[in-house]
C-alpha cells in the first residue's frame, strides 16, 4: 500500500491545496511526505474491523437554535478587513476563465 | 491570586499599579525573551483605570476585576492584532472577541497583550513563529516549548500573572512543563472555541496557564461553561473552584502506565515523577500499574488527524476577505501565491500532508484508518478509568531542549508523545511542576482524568505542587 511519493503527486497535492511551491519546496515535501508515510506504517497494520471511526471524542448532540434574525457585524467594518473591495463587495481577480 | 484580589479589594493597591508593574517587566525582559507578539500597554492601562473606577464605586465585576492577563495570539481580541504568529495575518484585527476573551472582559481583566506561538499553533517550540522564538526564562538558550510557549514564558518570567493557551496535542502542557508553570487541557467541549483560530477542531481546546494550581483552577472557573456560539460546546455545568484538602488522597487510585516510563524517557524526569508518586502513596493513595498500549499509535494517529483537519481549517486563508494578498491576473493564481507568501514551512508541510491523507485515493487508508484507531485509543483510556481515578505520567520525555536542536520535523512531533492521547480521547489533563533537573530546568508531571473530572485533577495537582515545593 505504501510507496514513495513521486514528484507529480506532490505537484498535484499542491494544486489541490492552492499552494504555489518552488522547485526546492517540491523536493522538500516529496521527502517529508515519504518520511511521514513511512513512519506511520504501523498504523496501517492495526486491526480496526470491530470499531467505527471517532470524529469527536466527547459525544454531543447538535441542537438547532431557533431561526431568528440576530445582530451581525456592520458591513463596512467587515469589508475594511479585506485586501480589495468595490461597491460594498470583496473584489477578486477574474474567475470565469480558469482551466482545471 | 487570592492575595492580589484581597489587596485590590482592600484598596491597598490599584489595578493601574498592578498593570504598570507587569508592563514594566515586559519592557525590561522582552528584548531577549520574546514571549509577546503584541503588547497593548495603552489598552491595558485604560482597562485598569476602568477597573479602578468600578472598585471606587463599589461595583467590581468579579473578585478578579483589575487583575491583568496575557492571551495567546490565536485567540480573537476585538480591535487588537491577532496574528497567529503568521505573516498571513500580520495586520489582522478581529472584529469580535472570542467567547473566552468575552469571559475575561466580563470579569474585568485587562489584557496585557498577545503571546507568541508556533505559526497557527503548529509546533512544540515556538521556533515556527514568524516573529522569532519565545525563549525559556530558566535558560534563554532553550525553547519555551510550544505551541503556547509565549503564554508559558510570560507567566514563568513574571511578565503576566496568568495567561490563556490552546492545546491540540500538548500545546498547553508541554510548554507549561518546560517553563515550570501549571497548565490545563480541559475536557473537549467544556470551554468554548468560538473565536479561537482553528488548527484541528476535533482536538483543540483553550485552557488556563498559571503559577499555581489554585490560580489555574480560578481561571478555569471563568472559562468553563456552555456557549451557544460553539456547536461542539458540551452541555456542561459551570466549574466551581474546589475546596483544598488532603483527605481525599486516602481513597485515591492512581494509574501508572508502564508505556510512559520506558525508552526515551530521560532519567531525571523519571526520578522526579516517581518521587511525587511516592509522596502521594505516602499520603495513602494506591498506585496501580496499568497499561495504555494504544499510546504506541497516538503520535501517528494524531499527526494524520491534525494534518487533515489543519489542511481543511486553513483553506479559508485565500487572500479574499482578510489577511495578506499577492496580486495575480486570475483567482486561482492569486490564492496559490497569497498562500505561498503568507505561510511558513511547517504550515505548508502540514497542509501538504493533510491534503494527501484526505485526497480521494488515500482517504480510506489513512484518514479513516486513523479515525478508527482513535476509537481504540479512546476505549483504551476510558477502560483504564474503570480501574483508577487518575492516571499520572511525565508531561514530556525530557526537559526544555536547546533552540535549533530539533531540525527534523518527525523528531519535533515526538514532543507530544505523552500528551496527544488526552486530546484524541477528549479527556482533561493537567501539567504541574514536580521538580527540576540538575541544570535547574523544570520538570512537569501530567495528571489525566476521565471526562469532566477537572476538579479531581486540580486537587491531586495541589498535593503534587506542595510536595514538590518542600
Amino acid at each position: 500500500m505504501l510507496r514513495l511519493i513521486d514528484r507529480q503527486e506532490v505537484i498535484r497535492m499542491a494544486r489541490l491545496a492552492r499552494l504555489e511551491l518552488s522547485e526546492a519546496e517540491v523536493e522538500q515535501y516529496q521527502a517529508d511526505l515519504t518520511n511521514f508515510l513511512t513512519s506511520g506504517k504501523k498504523l496501517q497494520k492495526v486491526d480496526v474491523s470491530a470499531v467505527e471511526g471517532t470524529s469527536h471524542a466527547v459525544s454531543i448532540t447538535h441542537e438547532l437554535r431557533k431561526d431568528e434574525v440576530g445582530s451581525s457585524l456592520p458591513r463596512e467594518e467587515v469589508l475594511s478587513a479585506g485586501p480589495e473591495t468595490v461597491d460594498g463587495f470583496f473584489k477578486v481577480p477574474r474567475i470565469v476563465e480558469e482551466q482545471e | 491570586m487570592r492575595n492580589l484580589a484581597h489587596l485590590l479589594e482592600t484598596r491597598q493597591v490599584s489595578s493601574r499599579e498592578i498593570v504598570e508593574h507587569y508592563l514594566g517587566e515586559i519592557k525590561q525582559q522582552e528584548p531577549d525573551l520574546n514571549a509577546f507578539i503584541t503588547v497593548d500597554d495603552v489598552g491595558a492601562l485604560a482597562q485598569a483605570d476602568a477597573a479602578d473606577m468600578r472598585r471606587s464605586q463599589g461595583n467590581p465585576l468579579s473578585p478578579w476585576d483589575g487583575i491583568p492577563i496575557a492571551v495567546k495570539d490565536n485567540i480573537s481580541t476585538k480591535g487588537l492584532k491577532t496574528t497567529c504568529a503568521s505573516r498571513f495575518l500580520s495586520n489582522y484585527k478581529p472584529l469580535f472577541d472570542a467567547s473566552v476573551v468575552r469571559s475575561l472582559r466580563d470579569a474585568g481583566m485587562p489584557i496585557l497583550g498577545k503571546t507568541n506561538l508556533d505559526e497557527f499553533a503548529m509546533g512544540s517550540s515556538t521556533e515556527y513563529s514568524a516573529y522569532g522564538v519565545a525563549r525559556n526564562p530558566h535558560d534563554r538558550t532553550r525553547v519555551s516549548g510550544g505551541s503556547s510557549g509565549g503564554s508559558a514564558a510570560a507567566v514563568a518570567a513574571g511578565e503576566a500573572p496568568w495567561s490563556l493557551g490552546t492545546d491540540t496535542g500538548g500545546s498547553i502542557r508541554q510548554p507549561a512543563s518546560f517553563c515550570g508553570v501549571v497548565g490545563l487541557k480541559p475536557t473537549y467541549g467544556w470551554v468554548s472555541r468560538y473565536g479561537v483560530v482553528a488548527l484541528a477542531p476535533s482536538l483543540d481546546q483553550v485552557g488556563p496557564m498559571a503559577r499555581t494550581v489554585e490560580d489555574a483552577a480560578i481561571l478555569f472557573s471563568l472559562l468553563a461553561g456552555p456557549d451557544p456560539k460553539d456547536a461542539t460546546s458540551a452541555d456542561a455545568r459551570n466549574f466551581e473552584v474546589p475546596f483544598w484538602d488532603d483527605q481525599f488522597v486516602k481513597d485515591l487510585k492512581i494509574g501508572v502506565p508502564e508505556e510512559f516510563f520506558g525508552e526515551g524517557l530521560h532519567p531525571d524526569v523519571e526520578k522526579a515523577v516517581r518521587r511525587s508518586l511516592r509522596t502521594l502513596e505516602g499520603q495513602g493513595a494506591t498506585l496501580v500499574p496499568i497499561s495504555l498500549a494504544t499510546n504506541d499509535y497516538a503520535i501517528d494517529t494524531y499527526l494524520t488527524l491534525v494534518t487533515a483537519e489543519a489542511s481543511s481549517s486553513l483553506a479559508r486563508y485565500d487572500g479574499v476577505r482578510y489577511g495578506e494578498r499577492v496580486h495575480a491576473a486570475d483567482s486561482n493564481t492569486m490564492f496559490s501565491k497569497s498562500r505561498a507568501a503568507g505561510f511558513g514551512p511547517e504550515v505548508k508541510r502540514r497542509i501538504m500532508l493533510g491534503t494527501y491523507v484526505l485526497s480521494a485515493s488515500h482517504y480510506e487508508a489513512y484518514y479513516e484508518q486513523a479515525q478508527r484507531v482513535r476509537t481504540l485509543i479512546k476505549l483504551d483510556v476510558l477502560d483504564a478509568f474503570k480501574q483508577v481515578d487518575v492516571i499520572i505520567t511525565p508531561t514530556t520525555p525530557t526537559t526544555a531542549f536547546t533552540i535549533g536542536a530539533k531540525r527534523n520535523p518527525l523528531e519535533m512531533y515526538l514532543s507530544d508523545l505523552f500528551t496527544a492521547m488526552a486530546n484524541l480521547s477528549g479527556i482533561p489533563a493537567l501539567s504541574v511542576p514536580c521538580g527540576t533537573d540538575p541544570k535547574g530546568l523544570p520538570i512537569g508531571l501530567q495528571i489525566m482524568g476521565s471526562h469532566f473530572r477537572e476538579e479531581l485533577l486540580f486537587k491531586v495537582g495541589y498535593v503534587v505542587e506542595r510536595s514538590a515545593a518542600r
